[in-house]
């Protein structure tokens, strides 16, 4: 673009005439260093002044020839002027001093006519255009003798140094930038006013939150939560929110930046285990279930109550009574609640006035668990059944497969797929078009959880980084599996459990490979009273990890894309990293811990004993 | 068989291949508008002037355009894969050179349009910047700090929250 060959010596239109007439080398000076010519002008004034006007050498004309010719050179600096010679481009070529103090010395040490020389030599080159320039410098090197050409090699690599960031084209400058990481560009923005000005572009920060937040940057490996909830309060707030009004009314974007910096911040919180703790004292009962959203906690009790919190300030908003037994789950959006009991039914909510809206009967036993999405809703039940409840059309399908009791139950949305997990040690994964299962994830063939399964989350993980455990074939291995698993048929034997392996496998004949749907989840995460969480692969139905950690059962888990949260009942809540399922903190508390809720900066927890413990990583 | 003559901007001569002039996608659209049946029949060389590039710089872009002449980049819509995709040794090898010619390198890959080279050049840079003190940018790079010793405090701090994960 900018590049350019011919390489003028002069950005003035100024004769060189006026130029020697006013004695001034310095204003005719434009290569390398303005120091470089001050110092001649001791010399080059005095002779100019003296004899060179009365015996015109080859020189004056040469000046006057060359810096006269403006003919051939294009109207735009561009291609004008090589870049360190574009009065466009502020270059930062800093004069070498004490190059120059020797460079003075030196020819001080000369004899008058040859310091006239050898500036003349300098004067000419200066003032020679590019062609000639390279000219002269072939002909000087191939006079060079091996020492001198060393000296040239060895000086070459000190003098090209660019500043690449200020003096190429700025979209080429942003590009480059884009290619740092969050460190390296702070530092870029302490170099030089320029750097700063491209490397705190919103462009490149844009950029970077586009690659960071809320996924895995394939190149550093750090993801940023999505705080979205945060993002939409200050938005409301109208404090330090991202679209800001100003004055003028017109809408004020807070810098890429910013954002950036504040997620980095919470993701260090999150790794460093930097929180605040609280705790809500006010029931007495049992918490079965918990949800928060970035305004309510919700919770679900064993008094047949479900209370609402306020989670900033902590005050109980609102109880809402109805269900005749315990509330065994909960799930709700900004409008509606939806709960399901220990009395069998399905209700759905008013919460903002704690109208039950409407009541779901069909169930033969407790409502283990519910959830819901656009017009549907899905329950899990004590009676073995998953029921879906079209709101609209009226409709109730019921799918049945489990040889226990259901202990959760999701939706997958984008693929209309539902998920329960059951007391049966195995996880289902259903087809809503066709009410049929589509898979199976359990048994020993498939590494499967050899307790009952109290929670399952199905997600999309978009990168190949998922640490997974590696193939145990070796018979030690085996034999230790087996043996777990003895030890899990025990553990369920007063329940129905042992059809799992049996009965089960004969009307849902699986797992198998699923046909390919970009739809589906890639993953599911599972935990079970067996005091693991595995990690399981959707299309194939195997497990393909399973993280240790808890000493007794959980009972239940949470995750977003960077994180998973559990819960169990040796009263441990643990923060495990997702890609790679590590432990990342253990918290302790006083009684066990039944329900955990996780979100880009808070994790909630109910205890057994009624108190909620609230982390929050954002302070 | 029919050559594409580009000439430098001191006027020397490349003739090359259609399809390693091709690898430059100004090069190439130029071949389409201007002469689509070129290399059909026995035509006559096609020149195209590069008034930007110089000889030195040109002989270098061509040098990587007939190495990567008969390659597909599969990648080349995928921002993401081309983001964090790493550097190809022979790139590597080949961007050997002292900052003047990268320099310009780049410059010509950006005019003639070789995203591939374009983003090799940036990614060599973006390396010699990656992981230094503002201080050590200032002497890669000859630089003189622009800033006051108040200005500079008040950077630093600004700049804090990214040191030490």
């Amino acid at each position: 673009m900018n590049l350019q060959d011919s390489c003028a010596s002069i950005n003035s239109s100024e004769t060189l005439s006026t130029v020697l007439s006013r004695g001034t080398g310095k204003n005719i000076a434009v290569d390398q260093t303005e120091e470089k010519f001050e110092q001649r002008d001791s010399d080059t004034t005095a002779c100019q002044s003296g004899e060179e006007r009365e015996n015109p050498s080859v020189v004056t004309p040469f000046l006057v020839k060359h810096y006269n010719d403006q003919a051939n050179i294009p109207r735009d600096n561009i291609h004008k002027f090589c870049y360190r010679h574009n009065p466009d481009i502020v270059c930062n070529k800093e004069a070498d001093e004490r190059v120059m103090r020797s460079i003075q010395t030196e020819l001080e040490l000369l004899p008058s006519r040859d310091r006239m020389a050898i500036s003349h030599v300098w004067l000419i080159f200066a003032a020679a255009p590019h062609a000639h320039r390279s000219l002269i410098l072939k002909g000087l090197l191939s006079q060079c003798c091996f020492p001198q050409l060393l000296t040239i090699s060895q000086q070459i690599n000190q003098l090209i140094r660019i500043d690449f960031i200020a003096t190429l084209p700025v979209e080429i400058a942003l590009k480059i930038l884009c290619y740092l990481d969050c460190k390296s560009l702070c530092n870029a923005a302490q170099v030089l006013r320029r750097w700063k000005e491209l490397a705190d572009d919103d462009r490149v920060w844009h950029h970077m939150c586009e690659q960071h937040i809320d996924r895995k940057c394939p190149n550093c490996g750090w993801g940023l939560p999505l705080m979205h909830m945060k993002r939409a309060r200050e938005g409301m707030d109208d404090k330090d929110g991202k679209r800001q009004k100003t004055a003028t009314g017109e809408v004020r974007k807070r810098p890429w930046k910013s954002v950036y910096s504040e997620r980095f911040q919470l993701e260090k919180n999150w790794r460093n285990g930097v929180y605040l703790s609280k705790v809500f004292v006010g029931h007495t009962d049992t918490i079965t279930c918990l949800k928060f959203n970035r305004k309510h906690l919700m919770l679900g009790l064993y008094d047949a109550t479900v209370k609402i919190w306020n989670i900033d300030t902590g005050e109980c908003i609102r109880t809402l009574s109805g269900h005749q037994k315990g509330v065994r789950s909960l799930a709700f959006d900004s409008q509606k609640l939806i709960t399901g009991g220990l009395d069998s039914t399905v209700k759905v909510w008013n919460y903002h006035n704690g109208d039950c809206i409407s009541t779901y009967r069909g169930h033969d036993d407790a409502v283990t668990s519910v959830d819901f999405c656009d017009k549907t809703i899905v329950s899990g039940s004590a009676d073995c059944t998953v029921k879906v409840w079209h709101v609209d059309s009226r409709t109730c399908y019921t799918l049945r497969g489990h040889t226990d009791c259901i202990n959760c139950v999701k939706i997958h949305s984008p693929s209309n797929t539902v998920f329960s997990a059951s007391d049966d040690t195995t996880i289902k994964m259903w087809d809503m078009n066709s009410n049929q299962c589509l898979q199976k994830f359990g048994g020993v063939g498939s590494n499967g959880h050899v307790g009952q399964v109290e929670a399952v989350i199905p997600f999309v993980y978009k990168g190949n980084d998922l640490v997974v455990d590696v193939d145990e074939s070796d018979s030690e291995n085996v034999t230790g599996h087996q043996q777990q698993h003895e030890f899990a048929l025990r553990l369920v034997a007063n329940a129905t459990a042992t059809a799992a392996a049996t009965g089960d496998d004969r009307d849902c004949n699986l797992p198998t490979e699923l046909p390919d749907n970009l739809n589906y989840p890639t993953h599911l995460l599972t935990s079970s009273l067996d005091n693991t969480i595995k990690l399981w692969d959707v299309k194939t139905g195997k497990c393909i990890r399973t993280q240790f950690g808890h000493i007794e059962g959980i009972w239940s888990i949470d995750a977003d894309n960077f994180r998973i949260v559990s819960g169990a009942h040796d009263k441990l809540i643990k923060v495990w990293d997702l890609q790679d399922g590590k432990c990342l903190h253990t918290f302790g508390n006083k009684a066990s811990v039944c329900c955990v809720a996780l979100s880009s900066h808070r994790v909630a927890a109910g205890l057994e004993t009624g108190n909620i413990k609230v982390y929050n990583f954002n302070d | 068989m029919t050559k594409v003559i580009i000439i430098s901007s001191d006027d020397e001569r490349f003739p090359v291949d259609i399809e390693t002039a091709s690898k430059s996608l100004l090069i190439k659209n130029m071949i389409a508008d201007l002469k689509p049946d070129l290399g059909d029949g026995d035509d006559e060389d096609f020149e195209i002037p590069t008034p930007n590039v110089r000889a030195n710089v040109l002989s270098k872009v061509l040098e990587w355009c007939e190495h990567y002449k008969n390659t597909v980049f599969s990648d080349e819509d995928d921002e993401d894969a081309r983001k964090s995709g790493g550097i190809d040794s022979w790139d590597r090898n080949f961007l050997k050179v002292d900052q003047e010619m990268l320099y310009e390198i780049t410059l010509a890959a950006n005019y003639l349009n070789i995203r591939q080279l374009l983003d090799t050049g940036c990614k060599i840079i973006a390396e010699m910047i990656k992981h230094k003190s503002p201080e050590e940018l200032r002497k890669t790079f000859n630089i003189v700090n622009d800033f006051s010793p108040e200005e500079e405090a008040a950077i630093r701090k600004e700049n804090e929250w990214a040191e030490d994960r």
